[in-house]
């Protein structure tokens, strides 16, 4: 559907803004914790519904080169500017109108972009950080020159067509899925995910086409099935979750080059799922991929626990999407007018 | 000759189980198994379930056919002799390549009672959906299944119990329920997979489940609901492997009482068990939208 972005929501409360105190430490030794809750079987307890509402970008703005927190002082204008967009929201303000006034400052891209699929309210969490990726140290993403390109090319096509037939919008535009890896801190309507655990399993379900990935966690070996969200194996590593995933298909029509919308079948993905305290998850996420990036690279990034009656709803994409009929039968009149001329 | 007797023994006692099995009375069943508990003291229904039935193709009693999508013969000549025989149904020209693969088998239904008090102008617009099958079942276009249907399926789903949440993963269309153990609030909206609360009747989880939209249909024979549907469901485990799904469907807009259908499910012990992706909407594309285009990528052809 047309709304696709890469964007941080607000949230469904409204609540005051919460500083994530301190910068990046990396994770500590894998002791068991006394102070998280447990399953009934002994599992850390990663049940409810959580969400990434940080403020943090995935990547480092070019203004802020190599420096890897904000000043105390810096922190306290995003602090004021956030408050006051949050506000904006609340009164109807929609996109460029909220005072969110370039991509550096959105938490991934494009945050004006169809912002009105967003549920606005609560002021995102401003961090220190001046980027979710901690490795490598600069903050970027290090594309290989090849993907590069390909990623302007796709960003150039995107929302811009051509749209000649059912195989060219990408997969979210076709209610398919925006894709694992960006699923626990990305999407368009809320980013809400609930996790639900039964013994050997975690079961993850996400809002956004009803993506869902029931996770054995039995440290199985990868089986030879190439799916979509790839084939994903859990293990506990002390209290932490680890979860491998590899064997992803690439179906898409599109050249993205950001492995979260077109997961290339080299990707391997390792998750680390850390509960650090009774409402944040630190989520770490490794990502290996020789067609795409030139070196493996790492985000940590915070995850939040949204209040018990948060509820998941249901997401029918593909059942009401009226958008991919209408941007076909817009690619055929545009092909018309061109033949015409 | 003692191996031999053994063999004989333990078959007469299989056979003989296996009659008693099916001729005792469910609830004496019922009564004569206890599930093993969660660690949380809940009856354990963890698990990758299926049901093995013909209930997909019809919920009622049907014989086999041809094909899911039937035109009947054209009327014989008047060859002396050849004229009174027996009606005849042939596969509609779309599905005919499938062959024996596109047949439907018989089955003797999973209706209590076999018949569906359907109001009579419902009874009509079933007859209908039946014969626009091609074009109304809501299955073919990968839309999400709704409940019991999506119990019933040629698809395996996995019951996962967390702390005060269920969670139902079926494999078509990656559609998943929650189960909601806990209070909740009221559905925002209707919905395909219904709004479900849960509860524990001895061994038995019971699942209300209401807030459905009036688009999804019980089977591939057109039986349908409207926006009213209302849904008790009954997992009920008889044995380490089975559980006896009853299902009880009011409607009062569609049908003129209540009903039930039961059936068995049967858990999956295939090496390495797991529920796929189905993602069906990439496959249902072509279908849906390929004519739609500027291209048809199906053909190559150029839509004018």
């Amino acid at each position: 559907m047309q709304h696709r972005s890469f964007v941080l929501l607000g949230a469904v409360a409204i609540g005051g803004a919460i500083a994530v105190p301190a910068c990046y430490a990396p994770p500590s030794a894998n002791a068991p914790s006394t102070t998280i809750g447990r399953t009934a079987w002994g599992d850390p307890d990663l049940q409810g519904v959580w969400r990434y509402e940080g403020a943090i970008p995935l990547e480092r703005p070019g203004q802020l080169g190599d420096r890897a927190t904000l000043t105390e002082q810096e922190v306290a204008q995003r602090q004021a500017l956030e408050k006051e967009q949050a506000e904006k929201r609340l009164e109807g303000y929609e996109g460029a109108a909220v005072g969110r006034r370039s991509v550096g400052e959105s938490p991934i891209r494009g945050n004006e972009y169809n912002s009105f699929w967003q549920d606005h309210g609560r002021p995102r969490q401003i961090s220190n950080r001046t980027s979710l990726i901690v490795d490598p140290p600069d903050g970027k993403l290090p594309f290989t020159a090849d993907a590069k390109k390909a990623e302007a090319r796709s960003a150039a096509r995107y929302g811009v067509g051509p749209f000649e037939s059912y195989l060219d919008p990408d997969t979210g535009e076709r209610c398919l899925t925006d894709g694992v890896t960006g699923m626990m801190w990305q999407g368009p309507n809320g980013g809400h995910n609930r996790i639900v655990q039964s013994p050997g399993y975690v079961t993850i379900l996400h809002e956004e086409y009803r993506d869902r990935r029931v996770i054995p966690v039995d440290a199985r070996s990868h089986g030879s099935i190439r799916q979509w969200f790839g084939d994903a194996i859990g293990r506990w590593e002390g209290d932490t979750l680890v979860v491998d995933t590899t064997n992803f298909v690439d179906r898409t029509n599109y050249e993205w080059a950001n492995i979260w919308t077109r997961p290339s079948e080299s990707l391997h993905l390792v998750e680390r799922f850390k509960r650090v305290d009774a409402t944040t998850i630190e989520y770490t996420i490794t990502v290996e991929d020789p067609t795409t990036f030139a070196r493996p690279w790492t985000a940590v990034i915070p995850i939040t626990k949204l209040p018990d009656d948060t509820q998941i709803y249901e997401y029918a994409c593909h059942e009401g999407n009226y958008a991919m009929p209408n941007l076909l039968g817009g690619g055929r009149t545009d092909a018309a007018r061109t033949s015409s001329r | 000759m003692r191996t031999v007797s053994w063999i004989a023994i333990v078959i007469v006692s299989a056979v003989a189980g296996a009659a008693l099995w099916v001729h005792l009375p469910v609830s004496a069943q019922e009564e004569s198994y206890t599930a093993p508990r969660t660690a949380d003291g809940a009856p354990d229904l963890n698990g990758i379930w299926q049901a093995l039935n013909t209930a997909h193709y019809d919920i009622q009693a049907h014989p086999a056919r041809p094909a899911l999508a039937i035109i009947p013969a054209s009327p014989r000549s008047d060859t002396p002799g050849l004229v009174r025989a027996t009606h005849v149904e042939l596969p509609a020209p779309v599905v005919r390549p499938f062959g024996a693969v596109g047949g439907v088998p018989a089955g003797a239904g999973v209706v209590e009672g076999d018949e569906i008090p359907y109001q009579p102008w419902a009874l009509a617009k079933k007859k209908e959906n039946a014969d626009h099958w091609l074009e109304r079942d809501p299955e073919i276009k990968c839309f999400m299944p709704g409940v019991p249907r999506a119990t019933y399926m040629p698809y395996p789903f996995q019951i996962l119990q967390g702390t005060d949440k269920i969670l139902i993963a079926y494999e078509f269309a990656g559609a998943t329920r929650t189960i909601h153990m806990n209070t909740v609030g009221d559905s925002p909206s209707p919905t395909w997979m219904g709004w479900s609360r849960g509860r524990w009747d001895g061994n038995t989880l019971v699942v209300e489940v209401t807030d459905f939209n009036e688009d999804t249909w019980f089977d591939r024979a057109g039986n349908f609901h409207s926006d009213a549907l209302h849904v008790i469901e009954r997992y009920t485990p008889v044995s380490p492997h089975h559980l006896m799904y009853e299902v009880t469907i009011e409607d009062p807009k569609v049908f003129t009482r209540p009903w039930k259908m039961r059936m068995p499910l049967y858990r999956r012990f295939d090496r390495d068990a797991q529920i796929r992706e189905y993602k069906c909407v990439e496959f249902v594309e072509q279908l849906m939208y390929g004519h739609l285009g500027v291209v048809d990528p199906a053909t190559g052809t150029i839509n004018k």
